[in-house]
């Protein structure tokens, strides 16, 4: 039975082949959980969003006894966002952290891709004692090391610099054993033939695992960018210029030691969750379409 | 073996070449790169291609990572003689470790340490793995669901932090849900007993969405034959994932298992926000710790000791858990 | 040698090279810091840059005037101010002061961390050139700004503790409202009762303290009872939590909360929004939330701090001081700029930030009281009155003693234990043996 099949993997499970009403009512079922797990998952940061709307003082005051006031405000404002823009400099800062992250992811993956090809594909001595160094790498918590790399910083006249900001962020084990467990996938034979073709590993590399690490590359990319987005320990030890500061830092401007702002605290908090989650919406569609594609071909 | 080649070898076999008929998939192999005719030429090759390709990866992680840290673990040798500035460095070979195991407090943090971290990361884990599953079925707004589930890891933890503490008040949201339902209300981060669990609740929320891009990922490599093979042998849905998904998705489980170790030891600022160690040092785990003796105590050499213990831990456990998930190679 | 290993020894090398450069310049900063005899407030303004680092927001909390107001009169000396985030202001400074470089020049000083700092050697001794200049600034925040006899940083502002109330939930209770006599001062037993009684009344919360879990807040508990401010002995580094006096004051303090006079779990960010959302009948809280209740439509009242029965009156006290750094290069400057700004006139630092804080400044002091917020309303009017009474007379120092970062932190758990239910003698047994562990290398 010559059935052309396309290998798109589907859910973890078998797929049922006929189209039964039941399977429309598991379809069914099973939506309403995904969409109840979503909405569960989004719920804090829903109230979030609505207490960022209210002003700052009243998002604590709503919150006992339970009722609809604990969710939707009785006065709507923009004050937050408004303060958050105009006196916290927060648009400055916002631009500070897309700055750095965005510059390195692509550092970042241009050292990591090479470095996860060579560990998979390369064979040379020491390899596994590399991977083991790396490994050691991304266990080592940032709080051991901070205040003397600070400091070390800061002699190197890198302090209040983007480049001081980026380069610990770019040499990311994480983000080279994502890319290592991927590549280990990959057969071995699309290699031999490539080498027997004459193409050096440079070209394989760039021509063949790479097209077929989309998904690997998206989440590694992801890493690298939250990790940088989301750092506060190191910003705040090397940098004191409010012009070059990042967002994570600027929310703290929201509480001081005797004034707390929850609303602004909540608003500023989403702007910088928006940003990453609008790059997943716009590039988990890219998921699901690596495999299917890189199947067809023969 | 990754669906680009089982595919070929399947429509090989269905295109009707004078070769074996269609069988069901064998348990399957990753493909042995060892297993070739002759001995490929090229090992200096490679290697000076690996030096090229790995060297400025290698560089960024030694400067950066590596020899700071070998700094961080020469001070803990050191005892300091004084306070602040005017405080000497005096060789005192393992004294600060010597003072730190004698403690009975400190001993209970690392215990408690460790019995979180053996429950937690399993169980976020196959939670991650139970949402993962579901949002990689055909179903209507999976990408958004998707979204909804990420974003939790996306907002600064500082937000998520406050955020909780307010929901899990004594007299807040999740207890007014929970009176509505006729429950008792909880303590939460209150009790000694519930306030390691609540914070495990916290961090579960942010890090499931997280792993949950990974594992989708690693889900969508497997191979739709294998379950069909499978199917034909005559397993269920229940079986076909212990013995067909579960295998295949090692190499992503590894990364997930070892990443989520990590995050969960060196975990510190929900209990620095939320229970500043306590009630009765049930959420005083051994990275606050670490980070209070260094930057609240201004203690570094002792807190550089309490991140070397802890770092060796975490060691010991990726060590088994790369042995447990160990492929054939 | 194999390729990884010839790797691993030059990034070895390289990596040695770095750190020996680190420890090098570490030398050469020493020799700067001088011991605080080498020079002296100038008469005329020299002509320099200096960097201030504090906690409070540049545009919000005006210090970005404060800077300009000074700017205008000093013209040539110029000033950058850098703000760190409350919470992170010691991780920073322990990073840029030990780099001894000299920045920041000037930077805020927590008061009851003094001794702490001077003792780490973090702090430039100002006993000889600031000694003779202290009399127009609150005796409590000098004596809070020095340690060991010896003057360490400039104080320019205070803090006080008000007990405001709620009217209308007292009113429908019964309640006689607390006073502002001082022969008439409640005691902490019968506000208990009273707030007992307003929440039975229909009040959501009886009692809120300011900051439930702090030192800072429940310092006056203890010394009220006769228990002391913690600890005693040589340096007071001799911990003393567990005496009588303590443990009573800490029963008190956790009956409130097993009571459900108080409520377990609003944390310290969260009190004052909780008091001006209106539903509290009594707070005991500082002096700031003035402006905010002005603001608001609590229809409130202020009355003087509660006493312990039989007891002597205490109250909470302190606040910032500015201090200098041992390393920096340009102390004359960094001097003029803290003169101006604690000492002369009214405060540079109070009067450019439209008084909105409790000045160290005596004159400053009677300029803020007259503000808006306090002269707006019969309850500001109060307020001002017990200000002026409990900063001048009732106020209790934070104990002065070289292990404060840990005695406040490890007090706190204890405090927080207390709270949640745990039982107070075995909690401050507790603090009291790890406040002996973590003050062994002090003595």
């Amino acid at each position: 039975m010559a059935v052309q099949q396309t290998t798109r993997s589907t859910g973890a499970l078998p797929e049922s082949r006929r189209r039964s009403p039941g399977r429309w009512v598991g379809t069914a079922l099973l939506t309403v959980l995904a969409a109840a797990i979503g909405v569960a998952f989004l719920l804090p940061a829903v109230w979030m969003l609505l207490g960022s709307l209210r002003p700052g003082s009243e998002v604590i005051g709503s919150v006992s006894p339970l009722s609809w006031r604990t969710l939707v405000p009785d006065t709507w404002t923009l004050d937050n966002y408004v303060a958050l823009f105009a006196d916290l400099g927060f648009g400055r800062s916002l631009v500070n952290s897309l700055l750095v992250a965005l510059v390195s992811v692509l550092l970042g993956l241009a050292l990591s891709v090479p470095a996860a090809y060579a560990l998979t594909v390369l064979r040379f001595p020491g390899r596994e004692g590399v991977f083991a160094l790396l490994v050691v790498g991304f266990m080592v918590p940032f709080e051991a090391i901070a205040i003397p790399m600070a400091q070390l910083f800061t002699q190197w006249q890198l302090d209040n610099t983007y480049l001081g900001l980026i380069l610990p962020g770019i040499g990311n084990g994480l983000a080279i054993f994502n890319l290592r467990q991927f590549f280990r996938g990959v057969p071995a034979s699309l290699r031999e033939a490539a080498i027997v073709d004459g193409a050096g590993d440079f070209r394989i590399m760039t021509r063949i695992y790479v097209p077929l690490s989309v998904t690997a590359l998206i989440n590694s990319a992801l890493l690298i960018f939250l990790g940088q987005w989301s750092a506060y320990l190191w910003p705040l030890l090397l940098v004191s210029d409010q012009e070059k500061q990042v967002a994570a830092i600027a929310i703290a401007r929201t509480f001081s030691d005797t004034e707390f702002n929850f609303g602004q605290m909540f608003g500023g908090a989403l702007l910088i969750s928006v940003v990453p989650a609008i790059l997943l919406l716009l590039l988990q569609r890219h998921f699901a379409t690596s495999v299917a594609s890189s199947g067809e071909k023969g | 073996m990754s669906a680009a080649a089982h595919d070929r070898s399947q429509r090989t076999a269905l295109r009707g070449r004078p070769s074996a008929p269609p069988q069901p998939a064998a348990p399957p192999q990753p493909a042995a790169p060892s297993a070739l005719p002759r001995r490929r030429p090229g090992r200096g090759r490679d290697l000076r291609t690996a030096v090229l390709f790995l060297g400025p990866a290698l560089a960024a992680i030694v400067l950066l990572r590596l020899i700071p840290f070998a700094g961080a673990a020469y001070s803990t040798l050191f005892e300091r003689v004084g306070v602040g500035l005017l405080a000497e460095q005096r060789f005192a070979w393992f004294a600060n470790y010597e003072r730190l195991l004698s403690d009975p407090l400190f001993l209970g943090t690392l215990w408690r340490t460790i019995a979180f971290n053996l429950v937690i990361n399993p169980v976020q884990i196959a939670l991650a793995m139970a949402v993962s599953v579901l949002l990689v079925q055909h179903l209507p707004g999976r990408g958004l669901w998707r979204v909804f589930v990420f974003v939790p890891c996306t907002v600064p933890l500082v937000g998520s932090s406050v955020a909780w503490g307010v929901a899990l008040r004594q007299d807040g949201p999740v207890n007014g849900v929970l009176a509505a339902l006729g429950l008792a209300p909880q303590p939460f981060f209150t009790s000694p007993q519930q306030a390691l669990f609540s914070i495990a609740v916290v961090a579960s929320w942010i890090g499931i969405g997280y792993w949950m891009l990974f594992l989708i990922g690693g889900l969508n490599e497997v191979s739709q034959e294998l379950y069909e093979a499978a199917s034909l042998d005559g397993a269920g849905r229940w079986r076909s994932f212990w013995s067909v998904t579960v295998p295949m998705m090692k190499r992503p489980l590894l990364f997930v298992l070892v990443a989520d170790t990590v995050a969960n030891f060196v975990l510190f600022v929900p209990m620095q926000l939320l229970t500043n160690g306590g009630p009765n040092e049930s959420t005083t785990m051994l990275m606050f710790d670490a980070y209070r003796r260094t930057y609240t105590y201004s203690q570094p050499n002792l807190g550089a000791t309490a991140i070397l213990i802890l770092t060796l831990i975490m060691l010991a456990i990726v060590a088994v858990q790369f042995r447990l998930l160990k492929e054939e190679d | 040698m194999s390729a990884r290993t010839v790797r691993a020894v030059g990034a070895l090398a390289v990596g040695a090279l770095l750190l020996s450069g680190c420890g090098g310049s570490g030398q050469d900063g020493a020799a700067q810091g001088s011991t605080g005899d080498d020079w002296t407030i100038p008469s005329s303004d020299p002509e320099a840059s200096i960097t201030v680092v504090g906690h409070l927001d540049p545009v919000e909390e005006q210090l970005n005037d404060v800077v300009a107001a000074f700017e205008a009169e000093h013209p040539s000396i110029d000033v950058t101010y850098q703000q760190v985030p409350f919470d992170d202001l010691n991780s920073v400074l322990d990073s840029r002061i030990t780099a001894k470089t000299g920045d920041p020049d000037v930077f805020w000083v927590d008061q009851p961390r003094v001794s702490a700092l001077a003792t780490r050697g973090y702090l430039e001794n100002l006993t000889s050139q600031f000694g003779d200049l202290t009399d127009g600034l609150q005796a409590s925040t000098v004596e809070n700004s020095s340690y060991d006899g010896e003057l360490w940083s400039l104080p320019i502002a205070d803090s006080t503790q008000i007990l405001y109330y709620n009217k209308t939930l007292l009113a429908q209770a019964g309640l006689t409202p607390p006073s502002t006599d001082p022969d008439q001062r409640i005691t902490w037993q019968q506000l208990k009762e009273d707030a007992a009684a307003a929440k039975a009344a229909g009040a959501t919360y009886g009692l809120l303290l300011g900051q439930p879990d702090r030192y800072y807040q429940l310092e006056p508990l203890p010394v009220s009872a006769g228990g002391g401010v913690g600890a005693e002995g040589e340096d007071n580094l001799t911990p003393a939590v567990d005496d009588e006096g303590w443990v009573e004051a800490m029963t008190y303090y956790g009956s409130l909360y097993a009571d459900g006079v108080s409520p377990r779990g609003i944390t310290s960010e969260q009190t004052d929004a909780t008091f001006l959302q209106g539903g509290t009948a009594y707070m005991v809280q500082g002096n700031w939330l003035v402006p905010q209740l002005a603001d608001s439509d609590v229809d409130w009242g202020a009355a003087l701090n509660p006493v312990w029965e039989g007891g002597e009156p205490a109250t909470p006290n302190g606040s910032w001081s500015v201090g200098m750094n041992p390393f920096s290069k340009n102390k004359e400057a960094a001097a003029v700029f803290m003169k101006w700004l604690a000492i002369d006139g009214e405060s540079g630092y109070a009067t450019n930030r439209s008084f909105s804080e409790l000045p160290a400044n005596t004159a400053g002091l009677q300029s803020y009281l007259t503000s808006e917020a306090f002269t707006s309303s019969e309850a500001g009017q109060q307020a001002a009155d017990v200000v002026e009474y409990e900063s001048t007379n009732t106020g209790v120092g934070r104990v002065a003693t070289v292990g404060y970062v840990e005695f406040e932190d490890i007090m706190g758990r204890a405090f927080s234990d207390i709270a949640n239910g745990s039982d107070p003698a075995e909690s401050l047994e507790s603090a009291q043996s790890q406040l002996e562990t973590a003050w062994q290398q002090y003595r």
